[in-house]
């Protein structure tokens, strides 16, 4: 196998590692907030690892730069997700006046 | 050997998935495994290399039917009450003579599906083979466009209809619809903006790249459509549009362009070419991509307006 | 090449046990936030899936397929979170 075969392999499985990271969080954190705090953080790096192996595959640069485009997209979708549940949750507990609707 | 386990899971998580989801009591949890049950038939139609009914799954699916499903929760949930509220059970006699119904509904329908002889030679085989007389190179779009035009334009005028009779329904109750934003320059997530410039733009030129890649790869106008009637949704969750109750002619022309378009150039054809909705020498393509073009407004505007439960809508920038 | 495809394959399986482990927060919840957690969850994962999916099996079209779940993804999240409810307006 040559370099980037192997730098690849090691990028996907560090991207499955993330992966399972955040499906840990998930399933054993205490508390809405933690949960978030694990998910939105572990899968997108997760992600990005992922698209990064796949990139070191790919063929041409055109692949590589829509795996690129599509882990942008994610991480801006991501941190606004993020962001709007942490808001519903402290809004649903009663929280703050702070957080306006 | 991996691939056939890949496959097994896949089964088995869609099959546990689709038990969940009816046998489920508590409301919320259904409508979440819903939306996990859309993304993995996405993924059962990867596997089954067939991309464009892949990415119409994805978009309609999980996307558009998903945010149809959490917002009508949303809307439906009590201020004060912050839990997963319990639907009423039906009787569970009445349970059981459904199910007992619909079991026997579906033995009988497997039952003369097995029965059948499978064709010697498919429609699917032929339309490969007659690829070249269609005009575009991707086979999906030909039968849908060319092959079996018929179809097509009757599923649009079916989506018109269903628009209409939901209009009917709506105007007399007055309350449809996830209800309007008051203001959308106040009180707003500090992020939302960011993600509308992103989401928005990102979402335009998507649409029009599977409307193009339709002539010779999957995607198409019912995929492009579903993707710009989503950023419909969006922008009127955000109020950026609001709703109205007046239909304006710009959106007059949009609901039914694609109709009367497709069915002028289908007549065209009984004349110029061989028969109606057939496509005269060397203009196929251009036709088709024009075709395509008002056909996706023509689905992405009713499913944006039945979303919202209005008659129409009004750009309301911040 | 044959090994790097079904390395591809192999992680894609790992991702979709984890997808279906992510039920168990489907299902234990608490609160309806919880449950959306769940749906985030789902929605990268697939959208891992499918990138590695078109890797391996040559299918290209698969990569539209992840653009257009990560695109619909915050859709889902602010049809969750910004609906109004009905009391609020009316």
């Amino acid at each position: 196998m040559t370099v980037a075969e192997w730098l690849s392999v090691g990028a996907l499985a560090l991207g499955a590692a993330f992966f399972f990271t955040g499906t840990v969080g998930l399933l054993r954190f205490p508390g809405t907030f933690a949960r978030l705090h694990a998910l939105t953080k572990a899968d997108n790096l997760g992600l990005g690892c992922v698209a990064l192996g796949l990139a070191l595959q790919a063929d041409s640069a055109w692949v590589a730069a829509k795996l690129a485009l599509v882990w942008g997209v994610a991480l801006v979708a991501a941190t606004v997700s993020a962001h709007l549940i942490a808001r519903y949750t402290l809004r649903e507990r009663g929280g703050t006046g702070r957080a306006p609707p | 050997m991996i691939d056939r386990a890949f496959d097994l899971l896949l089964i088995g998580g869609m099959l546990g998935l689709a038990v969940q989801v009816v046998a489920s009591r508590a409301l919320f949890r259904s409508v979440v495994l819903f939306i996990a049950l859309g993304l993995l038939m996405a993924v059962v139609w990867a596997r089954l290399a067939a991309p464009d009914l892949a990415l119409a799954e994805a978009a309609i699916g999980a996307g558009l039917t998903g945010a149809l499903l959490l917002a009508a929760y949303r809307a439906l949930q009590p201020a004060g009450e912050a839990g997963d509220a319990e639907p009423a059970a039906l009787p569970r006699r009445w349970a059981l003579v459904a199910a007992v119904l619909s079991g026997a509904l579906v033995a009988a329908i497997g039952w003369a599906v097995l029965g059948l002889e499978p064709p010697a030679a498919s429609a699917g085989r032929e339309a490969l083979a007659r690829l070249g007389e269609s005009g575009v190179k991707s086979p999906i779009t030909a039968v849908l466009l060319s092959f079996r035009a018929v179809d097509t334009l009757a599923e649009v005028v079916v989506l018109f209809a269903a628009f209409l009779g939901a209009r009917v329904v709506a105007e007399p109750l007055g309350r449809a619809g996830p209800g309007p934003r008051p203001d959308p320059a106040g009180g707003e997530p500090v992020l939302m903006p960011l993600l509308l410039r992103v989401t928005v733009p990102m979402g335009v030129l998507v649409a029009g790249y599977l409307l193009w890649s339709g002539g010779h790869q999957p995607g198409g106008a019912f995929q492009a459509g579903a993707v710009l009637a989503a950023l419909g949704v969006l922008l009127r969750l955000t109020g950026r549009l609001q709703p109205v109750a007046e239909t304006s002619p710009a959106e007059r022309l949009a609901l039914v362009g694609g109709i009367v378009l497709f069915s002028a150039i289908g007549l065209a054809g009984a004349g110029m070419a061989s028969a109606v909705l057939a496509y005269p020498e060397g203009w196929a393509y251009t036709l088709i991509l024009l075709i395509e073009t008002g056909l996706t407004l023509a689905i992405a505007l009713p499913l944006t307006l039945l979303f919202s439960g209005s008659a129409g809508l009004r750009w309301r920038g911040r | 090449m044959y090994a790097v495809e079904t390395l591809d394959l192999a992680i894609a399986l790992f991702l979709l046990l984890n997808l279906l482990a992510g039920l168990g927060r489907v299902h234990h919840g608490p609160g309806a936030a919880d449950r959306m957690l769940a749906a985030m969850l789902f929605g990268t994962t697939t959208v891992a899936v499918l990138l590695l999916l078109a890797e391996a099996t040559a299918l290209p079209a698969l990569r539209d397929v992840a653009l257009l779940v990560v695109l619909l993804a915050a859709v889902l999240v602010v049809a969750f979170t910004r609906t109004p409810r009905r009391e609020e307006e009316r």
